[in-house]
């Protein structure tokens, strides 16, 4: 075990007889800690958390990993599986009839018009065949890239609390994202990146804000860090106000004599020992995001595959490359939002009044952008190790949201039935599982809850979704809650 | 062995059979050991397993059911445990695995989805033996060999059975807490052991601690030193570092009871209620927002947040504390203090986004309540009552039964603003009923009076039938003729044209297109009430267009002349969201277009509401659930809008040419007679020509003393309560319970109640399943607060312990179950709260004993060999260091800064740019400059979605989640944060200031005064050089920043 910390330090700790010896610090810092590397202990462990799984990522998974890190495309409002990527030939062939159900769709507005074809032509694509709407042409032509999941279910069909259990797996506030539960089950590839960053769409916050990506109940180094798009990218990177470079080293080594001074007349504790350390992923954290966020030295041929070069889709491009970007830096866990809060005029998927304009403007600005970022991450062979998730709270209705004789133009929420994908390291590819009914109204064939969905992703990231704990009033809460299953026929 | 079952005794000192200490000891180590260990630790959990097990399968396995006289006692002390810990956690309740309920004998012999699954006296053709030989069951476990012996000998001897059915709660199992486990035993007397060293212990603490630390040959630390001690007890009290005058005075004080002098000025600061406050508000996740889609702002929630400061300032008795939280509002209706309190109740997240499927709702108003109980029973109760929504309790005696009762209880609590009792609000309204009586009896008067004039004017007018007029105009309120002028003719009531609204000789113009009329609000009540309109429709195609509407200022509730809305071309009783109206049934109308119709809705008063047209009834009047009833001040006229704003399918295309407003139900003859006559107005000239001179006189008096009355009315209506967030009160109705949780699935009716488990009491709270919220809450606040309730007094003393040592006696405040932690020091725990309970729940007692103690007074020294045997201090052998925590972080700096604006109380501040957009209510970090935002960091308005940058990088908690202890992390984004946010800048320059201005100008004084402010004492020669260097390179502020940077202000020792 080294102690970089204190060889590069000019500490007078290792000449000090007077307090604890050098060689009592070590062994200290040995059994104290378990074992853990000195320098990886940010996290103050109590005595609780004692079983918590040890942060360094070879140790930490159950069984061998098959990816390292994920990006989650969330898209909010609830995209129109109908009209994207669950082809139902029925809604042809009934359009302007009533779906014949024993009684009356519940659903959230209440209002069940008739049923309603497709907007958007389907058409079987690549080698494997997926049928794949025209909504999303770029993504379609990466269809032999993609696991499909035509038989999602949910447990709500309120925006907020569908949102949060796709992200949380429950359905009320406080509980810790997906991301969060990554950032502290496997922590981070890099000290100088957070684990986990939110890159929310450049409209707006999804509704909720912030809370979409809490800690909830785990240390609040495990929240999301949502970049910033103006100014520098995390907050509070650089001081509030100028201050001289050579202020500003003298500074930090000041606070380090000063902080070294305390250490050894307090005595060994680790927190003050992991708050120095903390100065110094400071310091590398203010070199690493410029240099991260800096997409100048990108190709133009990279560039415009995520589309750059035009209006409408640069924004999310921009997001999508970035979040490429982190990855590569040991980032663990990057959450691109398509989509922000729900009042009129819309800025997300949620089509009550007309799902085809609203659909078509959405996909517009993320099509090329995910299937650039696909074939990006192919092309350089991260997708082998990555996993990219492209999901969205719920689907949508088959009728339309109409009076009851009428066939509308809007489709209202969906909980029964839904799809969602993902591609990358550990799956099938090119693949549809499970179904829903002829309608596309309920998932009728090996239904997925979001706890199978979790189970999964945690799976492929090499972690039993039953032994991701976190001790918390009573419970060893489990992302997973006390359910899921993971879906092995999935799993390449 | 007998006494050794289980956790529940070994953790329970005071169990008849264990005594004292002394038997305590006998325990062997290893158990000791593992006492204070959590259950998350299966280790110790086996440990205890293999007791149980022990004491269970004692004998040997032939000597059971041997003996037809022991058949039963067999059974319940050695099957039955043995059932219950193998077999009920699967097969027992309302939806046992596969159908198979082992827990009733009637059942058992039934079996399940596989067939019968017992034939008495033949183990070898029994499902259950097949299953239990075979190792099938139970799964991944299969029964040790005795055990097996024992079921199959059962079986042979016919299956015999004890007490049915078997309570699977009622013993402590490898895998549950049953009825026996520590924490639900009543509170015993505790000896205070001998202490083995005399001197140094202060109080009875220290002889518990000191115990316990001999039994690990450990030794508590000496004293801290006196600069030590006093920034420990002002950040674990007030939760602020002392003033440099401070700790030289209590340096120097050489007096013996300096100490404890301190401690008592410490308690009794108005800082303690606020340092103490912001932990309590961290176990009840008090947020001042909604949370979820919307997240809107609770801009009358801070007073709860000012109750608990003050109650604990004045260190109200906890347990009254506690009732006033969950009952305040029933138990003193008349105190506005107590109204406040059950903020307590509706502090969490709330969604007001509601679907329209009654499923839906009906599922998201039992996902709150699920949060709501799992708050109340973990912060009074140490009990995760919540976990057992679907099913029982997994790991604690809780069946899914009591949850729902104890949602029954708490059924009657809804979200939202209420006004908070007022007496001079109350007096008001005393006041307006008797002037509202008044003012009738003057429009009685008036009106009888201005009958005889009608009569005589209409003597003269020539018409054809003369007798039936006058009556049509009584208990009229206003009255317009648009063809004249949009004046209310009556009371002058003002109104405004909106939008292209116009009225000409034909009448009042509405296009259908932003055009309404809307008055000014009414100056009287009204309940029982007749709407009347003469209108021309544009089209008979219009939908949902109002005629005439009154409504709530707020347009969300209003009764309303409405066509065509529900049903096309159908005249109509609009409100809102048709909560109280349906169709008339009546014929579709065909002549507005050409002709213009006079329109009547009448409402009675006991909710029947009646519609004519042209004078004859229109469809069938029906029964409405209730009146609704419109108060002076708050209510509105509209013509040509339904209600709310103009929008949608609201507004009225056509042309309104009369209308009446009365405050009562006209009868049919009236409206017969308005119909015929035209709503026959009369003017003031022909009235006053038609009147003797003393009529007249009388008539003017009558007038001014109307005048009089509706503006002392209007006065009146001027006094309005306050309001606040707090706990609304319904009476809920029956509840259910409902199986796996699911609301399509319920099951029985369920009464309100506590728990059983808790011994000492009852949760039969003898409650009939459809009491009010008043009994109900009332009674479970009493329920829960008793001072025979040994959970309700363990649990506080273990959260004051855990603030002040870091760590709680049992490290899961909130969770006193099989799944929390064990207690390192049971009859220290139990001991405080006996002295709690003697000292009538006073928390300041309770602080001071454990303030005054050795143990909490000595030295955070390490030592090596202590930290071998017991790093993370359980047995409390030095005072850990804490972290000062996030808000006591920026409290502190604005405190040495000079910057503290020390005001108790009152609104608070908010440092959040607060915007809605689309739907949503977002709140952006701000840092804002001024006195009103230096304030503690307890009055930050906390939006759930507002979560502060400095705050939360130090684990400041999110605020939708309870936090019974916090987490204490180290990141970059914490020292990025506290380096370079603005207002750590800004303070530094503050805090230079008030170096310059303490100490001068010379370099050494100033380092010399910075680190009294800061740390407490002098700089070290070395420190005091290093500092100097930096000062005079790089200036005080610079220098200031890094001190208020450093570990040493981070820490207290």
């Amino acid at each position: 075990m080294t102690f970089p910390l204190y060889q590069n330090s000019n500490s007078r700790f290792a000449n000090d007889s007077e307090q604890m010896s050098r060689r009592d610090f070590f062994s200290w810092a040995q059994t104290g800690l378990a074992g853990t590397a000195l320098l990886d202990l940010l996290l103050k462990q109590k005595p609780l958390c004692a079983a918590a799984p040890v942060k360094t990522p070879q140790t930490a998974t159950h069984f061998p990993p098959r990816v390292k890190r994920v990006i989650h495309v969330c898209l909010i409002g609830g995209l129109s599986h109908l009209d994207s990527f669950d082809y139902k030939p029925a809604l042809k062939k009934l359009h302007g009839k009533i779906m014949p159900t024993e009684k009356k769709p519940e659903t959230f507005f209440g209002q069940v018009g008739l049923l309603r074809k497709n907007d958007f032509e389907f058409q079987q694509r690549g080698k494997s065949g997926l049928w794949i709407s025209e909504l999303f042409p770029h993504i379609a032509t990466q269809a032999d890239e993609l696991t499909l999941i035509r038989s999602m279910k949910a447990e709500s069909a309120n925006h907020t609390p569908a949102t949060f259990q796709e992200n949380t797996g429950f359905r009320l506030n406080g509980f810790p994202v997906l991301g969060a539960w990554l950032s502290y089950g496997l922590g981070c590839e890099t000290d100088e990146l957070p684990s986990f960053v939110v890159l929310p769409d450049v409209r707006g916050y999804p509704a909720a804000g912030t809370i979409n990506w809490s800690n909830g109940f785990l240390p609040a180094l495990h929240q999301g860090v949502p970049f910033q798009s103006e100014g520098p990218a995390i907050r509070d990177l650089f001081p509030g106000r100028k201050i001289s470079n050579s202020t500003e080293v003298a500074s930090r080594q000041l606070l380090n004599q000063f902080n070294q001074d305390h250490l050894e007349r307090t005595g060994a504790n680790s927190d003050l020992v992991a708050r120095i350390r903390s100065h110094e992923l400071a310091a590398k954290m203010q070199m690493a995001v410029p240099r991260v966020t800096d997409l100048s030295g990108e190709t133009a041929a990279t560039k415009a595959l995520y589309g750059f070069d035009s209006e409408v889709t640069a924004p999310f491009a921009r997001n999508c490359l970035l979040a490429r970007r982190l990855l590569e830096q040991g980032v663990r866990f990057v959450q691109l939002f398509s989509g922000g809060p729900f009042g009129s005029p819309r800025i997300n998927w949620d089509g009550h009044e007309d799902v085809k304009r609203n659909h078509l403007r959405e996909a517009a600005r993320i099509d090329q952008p995910v299937a650039g970022l696909l074939k990006d991450l192919r092309q350089r062979g991260m997708l082998d190790d990555t996993l990219v998730l492209f999901s969205t709270e719920f689907g949508r209705t088959p009728f339309t949201q109409s009076a009851s004789d009428k066939v509308g133009t809007g489709r209202d929420h969906n909980m029964n039935g839904f799809s969602v994908w993902m591609a990358g390291g550990g799956l099938k590819h090119g693949i549809s599982y499970g179904a829903t009914d002829e309608f596309g109204w309920k998932s009728v064939e090996q239904p997925v809850a979001w706890h199978d969905y979790h189970a999964t992703v945690l799976q492929l990231l090499g972690i039993d979704h039953t032994r991701l704990t976190y001790y918390h009033n009573g419970i060893e809460r489990r992302l997973t809650n006390v359910h899921g299953e993971v879906i092995h026929d999935i799993l390449a | 062995m007998e006494y050794i079952i289980g956790f529940g005794h070994v953790c329970q000192p005071y169990h008849p059979e264990m005594g004292n200490m002394l038997q305590y000891k006998l325990l062997s180590s290893n158990i000791r050991k593992n006492l204070a260990m959590r259950a998350g630790d299966r280790s110790c959990v086996a440990v205890t397993a293999i007791f149980w097990l022990t004491s269970a399968v004692f004998c040997q396995a032939e000597d059971f059911f041997q003996n037809k006289a022991t058949f039963q006692t067999d059974f319940d002390r050695v099957l039955a445990p043995l059932i219950a810990g193998r077999c009920l956690d699967c097969h027992a309740g309302l939806d046992p695995k596969a159908g198979f309920d082992f827990s009733r004998r009637a059942a058992a012999f039934q079996g399940g989805e596989n067939g019968p699954a017992l034939q008495a006296g033949k183990p070898e053709e029994s499902l259950i033996w097949q299953y239990i030989e075979s190792d099938e069951m139970p799964p991944a476990h299969p029964l040790p060999a005795e055990e097996k012996q024992i079921f199959k000998q059962w079986i042979q001897a016919g299956a015999p059975w004890g007490t049915d059915p078997i309570d699977a709660f009622s013993k402590t199992t490898n895998k549950r807490g049953g009825y026996d486990w520590w924490s639900l035993q009543p509170l015993g007397e505790t000896t205070v052991p001998h202490a083995p060293d005399q001197q140094t212990h202060r109080n009875p603490v220290d002889a518990f601690v000191r115990a316990r630390l001999q039994e690990h040959g450990l030794q508590s630390q000496p004293r801290a030193d006196r600069r030590t001690l006093i920034r420990r007890l002002f950040y674990s009290v007030i939760g602020l570092p002392p003033e440099p005058e401070e700790v030289e005075a209590f340096v120097n004080d050489r007096a013996p009871d300096a100490y404890e002098k301190l401690v008592d000025r410490l308690l009794a600061s108005p800082h303690y209620g606020e340092h103490w406050a912001r932990h309590w508000l961290d176990v009840v996740r008090f947020g001042e927002s909604n949370g979820f889609e919307r997240d809107q702002p609770r801009l009358n929630a801070w007073p709860y947040r000012n109750w608990v400061i003050q109650a604990l300032n004045q260190d109200i008795p906890y347990d009254q504390f506690v009732r006033m939280q969950l009952a305040g509002d029933l138990l003193e209706p008349a105190n506005p203090q107590a109204v406040i309190a059950t903020g307590f109740l509706v502090a969490g997240p709330h969604d007001v986004v509601i679907p329209d499927s009654k499923d839906m709702r009906e599922t998201m108003r039992q996902d709150e309540l699920e949060d709501k109980i799992g708050v109340v029973s973990q912060t009074f109760l140490g009990l995760t009552v919540n976990c057992a929504r679907c099913h029982d309790h997994k790991f604690d005696p809780i069946s899914q039964q009591e949850y729902y009762q104890i949602a029954a209880a708490l059924a009657g609590v809804e979200h939202g603003e209420r006004d908070l009792p007022d007496p001079e609000y109350a007096r008001a309204q005393q006041q307006l009923a008797e002037s509202g009586r008044q003012l009738c009896e003057l429009q009685a008067a008036l009106f009888a009076l201005e009958s005889q004039a009608r009569q005589r004017v209409m003597a003269g007018r020539t018409t054809s039938d003369k007798m039936d007029v006058p009556v049509s105009a009584s208990s009229l309120i206003a009255a317009w003729d648009f063809q004249k002028s949009t004046q209310d003719l009556v009371g002058g009531l003002k109104s405004t044209l909106h939008g292209s609204a116009r009225q000409n000789e034909q009448g009042l113009q509405l296009d259908g297109n932003g055009a309404f009329l809307q008055t000014e609000p009414l100056s009287q009540n009204l309940k029982e009430k007749t709407l009347e309109a003469w209108v021309k429709l544009s089209n008979l195609d219009q939908r949902g267009g109002g005629v005439m509407s009154v409504q709530t200022r707020d347009g969300n509730l209003f009764d309303a002349i409405v066509f065509g809305e529900q049903q096309p071309g159908h005249w109509l009783a609009g409100s809102n969201h048709f909560s109280r109206t349906k169709s008339f049934q009546g014929t579709p109308e065909q002549e507005a277009v050409e002709k213009e119709v006079q329109l009547v809705i009448v409402y009675h008063a006991d909710g029947k509401i009646a519609a004519y047209r042209n004078g004859a009834p229109y469809g069938t009047a029906y029964q409405s659930s209730r009146i609704q009833s419109f108060s002076s001040g708050k209510t509105e006229v509209l013509f040509g809008l339904r209600h709310g704003s103009p929008g949608g399918n609201r507004l009225l295309k056509g042309i309104i040419s009369k209308a009446r407003l009365y405050d009562r139900a006209l009868t049919p003859e009236e409206i017969e007679a308005s119909a015929k006559w035209e709503g026959m107005f009369f003017s003031e000239e022909e009235l006053t020509a038609v009147l003797t001179q003393s009529e007249q006189d009388s008539r003017q008096s009558l007038r001014e003393e109307r005048q009089r009355l509706q503006s002392e009315i209007k006065d009146l209506q001027t006094i309005q309560p306050t309001k606040v967030y707090a706990a609304l009160s319904r009476n809920p109705g029956v509840s259910h319970l409902l199986r796996r949780g699911s609301v399509s699935a319920p099951a029985g009716i369920v009464k309100p109640g506590g728990l059983n488990a808790i011994k000492g009491v009852s949760g039969d709270l003898e409650l009939a399943a459809d009491s009010p919220d008043r009994d109900r809450r009332i009674k479970f606040a009493n329920w829960v607060t008793d001072t025979q309730n040994p959970l309700f007094a363990r649990v506080i003393v273990n959260r004051v312990w855990h603030y002040h040592f870091g760590q709680g006696l049992v490290n899961t405040p909130n969770d006193f179950g099989f799944n929390g932690g064990r207690c390192s020091h049971p009859e220290l725990l139990d001991w405080l709260a006996v002295e709690l309970i003697r000292n009538r729940w006073s928390l300041k007692s309770l602080h001071r004993l454990i303030l005054m103690s050795a143990t909490f007074q000595q030295s955070s020294e390490p030592n090596p060999d202590a930290m071998k045997v017991d790093a993370d201090n359980q047995w409390l052998w030095r005072k850990s260091p804490q972290r000062v925590e996030a808000e006591s972080i920026r409290d502190s700096i604005l405190k040495v800064s000079g910057q503290l604006n020390s005001e108790i109380g009152g609104h608070g501040y908010q440092d959040v740019k607060s915007y809605f957009f689309k739907g949503t209510q977002f709140y952006e970090p701000l840092d804002p400059v001024g006195k009103e935002f230096n304030r503690r960091s307890i009055y930050r308005f906390s939006a759930r979605g507002g979560r502060h940058p400095l705050l939360e990088t130090f684990d400041c908690p999110d605020p939708s989640t309870t936090t019974p202890d916090r987490a204490s992390t180290t990141t970059p984004l914490q020292a990025l944060s506290l380096m370079n946010t603005s207002f750590v800048l800004r303070m530094s320059d503050l805090l230079a200031e008030r170096v310059t201005q303490r100490a001068g100008s010379e370099s050494q004084s100033q380092v010399t005064e910075l680190f009294l402010l800061a740390f407490q004492r002098r700089p070290l020669p070395q420190e005091a050089l290093m500092a100097r260097e930096f000062l005079e390179q790089h200036g005080l502020p610079a220098l200031c920043r890094v001190i208020l940077n450093s570990n040493e202000f981070l820490y207290v020792n």
